[in-house]
């Protein structure tokens, strides 16, 4: 019991007494943490903005103009059962010419002493879909419909978004395996350091009789300490960002987007450093040791 | 104690020592002299098995070099206490703690431990200076605390290798007075050192090393 207790307190102290080494491992681990974390916040958050562009997706279709709101809304249901299609709104003859007079500041039936304007309707696409939204074939099948005179949408804009999109999703991976690599090759290293130049107590302890389990242990329990550390402070510094973050969204952008934050993250960041810090401890241990 | 059976051990780029053979009894004081670079240090890496003889074979007790492993010579080092030159005390531990260390290596309780390390620094006459860092301490005083840490296990086999080197020679003599001590109490001492001056005429036995062979004794 005493030697257990001896092995943690000498963690602890060891942190203390090379209090420099110590903090170089800690921000270095907390850098690398923080930027994990960041990598795997934007990999959770990605979908919302996607979903923000999705949600301006707009399909205009124009009816012929023998169509009457009733037959329109006949129309409108055929359409809602296109896979794609999230919601059709329907505007009638008055609502066009009320949407003109207020952008125009004209009153077309005082004009031309007639309502020229056909039955309309507005298509959401959906938002939430895994797959890339393609808007064409739905376009092509509203076309086909009988009393459908027009179609009008942002095809190209549609395409680029949806193919710049899943590019950066099929990269993200690829990311965010150099960004954990970094992070991990960083801790590992300054870990190795920090042991190399603890050389001396290693081989006195050897010389002294210490068996090679006392002598990693202590390490091993600074690392991790040092990873509790480094991870407790990358958590709250993540929270803080993506907060900051919200806040530019919340009060500089119409975008309504709110960046969110998984707690289970932080278990990840302590799992990742734990693991490295041990197992680079225990790796430059055994390089000193004969 | 200790035997050597025509054991060798060569270097890479040379030098070492070769087929040596002698035996030092249990409670013997016995002095290896010799040039710097005769083989003083390879001879005692050999008795506390940092070394292990290409040829032959180095007897320490129930240890024997032929047939120990990786796994027990941590074992075989605890009943030998070692003196350096350079005398090897941590830097950012003071006096207590680093005379603790290889009681806290062998597992001993924390009340023996504090009567343990206060017994060896009162023998080596550092009992006041406990609380110091070794920078704080002279050659002479950071020797005879590298002697307590030492023997604060109360080992069976001291060596001592070149323990005088940086020393002073008032230092150095009281140093080779406390060893002559330590032994008196049973424990046996190999003491490396190239000063003939400080080891003769003391009645111990003095084990010539030169070029890797012993000379004579």
């Amino acid at each position: 019991m005493d030697k257990i207790h001896y092995l943690i307190s000498e963690g602890f102290k060891n942190i203390w007494r090379h209090k420099m080494t110590a903090f170089t491992a800690v921000f270095s681990l907390f850098l690398a943490l923080f930027f994990v974390g960041l990598m795997a916040t934007a990999g959770e958050n990605t979908h919302k903005i996607l979903q923000y562009l999705r949600a301006k997706y707009k399909i205009e279709v124009f009816f012929d103009q023998d169509v009457a709101n009733e037959k329109a809304l006949g129309l409108i249901h055929q359409i809602k059962k296109i896979n794609g299609v999230r919601t059709v709104t329907l505007i009638e003859k008055e609502d066009a010419m009320r949407i003109f007079k207020d952008q125009f500041g004209e009153d077309i039936l005082e004009i031309l002493g007639y309502n020229p304007l056909p039955v309309s309707a507005v298509i959401n696409l959906v938002r939430a879909s895994k797959f890339p939204v393609k808007a064409d074939p739905i376009v092509n099948k509203i076309k086909t419909m009988k009393g459908v005179a027009e179609v009008r949408y942002q095809g190209s804009l549609i395409r680029k978004i949806e193919r710049t999109y899943y590019r950066i999703l099929g990269k993200l991976p690829v990311i965010a395996g150099i960004v954990v690599l970094v992070a991990v090759l960083v801790i590992y290293n300054t870990v190795k350091l920090s042991v190399y130049s603890r050389r001396q107590l290693i081989l006195t302890l050897e010389m002294i009789g210490a068996t090679r389990t006392f002598i990693k242990m202590p390490f091993i329990f600074e690392g991790f300490f040092i990873a509790i550390l480094s991870s407790s402070i990358a958590f709250p510094a993540l929270v803080g960002t993506i907060e900051t973050g919200n806040y530019i969204l919340a009060n500089f952008t119409s975008w309504g987007i709110r960046l969110s934050f998984d707690p289970v993250i932080w278990i990840w960041l302590f799992v990742l450093s734990a693991t490295i810090t041990i197992l680079g401890s225990y790796r430059a241990i055994a390089g000193i040791l004969k | 104690m200790i035997e050597f059976q025509n054991a060798s051990y060569s270097y890479i780029k040379g030098n070492g020592v070769n087929n040596l053979n002698v035996k030092i009894d249990e409670g013997e004081f016995a002095f290896l002299i010799g040039p710097t670079g005769s083989g003083k240090t390879t001879l005692m890496r050999l008795i506390y098995f940092d070394l292990i003889p290409d040829a032959g074979m180095v007897i320490v007790g129930k240890y024997s070099s032929s047939t120990i492993t990786t796994r027990k010579i941590p074992g075989a080092r605890r009943g030998v206490g070692m003196v350096f030159q350079d005398y090897k005390l941590l830097g950012d531990r003071n006096l207590f703690e680093n005379t603790a260390l290889p009681l806290h290596a062998l597992g001993f309780p924390g009340k023996e431990i504090v009567d343990r390390v206060e017994e060896a620094l009162d023998l080596v006459g550092l009992e006041t200076k406990s609380e110091h860092l070794p920078m704080e301490l002279s050659g002479g005083e950071q020797q005879r605390a590298c002697l307590a840490r030492a023997i604060v296990k109360e080992p069976d086999i001291l060596l001592a290798d070149e323990p005088t080197g940086n020393l002073d020679p008032v230092a150095s003599f009281e140093l080779v007075r406390l060893l002559e001590t330590i032994n008196e109490m049973g424990t046996t001492i190999l003491m490396a050192s190239h000063n003939y001056n400080l080891i003769k005429g003391r009645g111990r036995r003095i084990l010539e090393i030169k070029n890797g062979t012993l000379r004579g004794s």
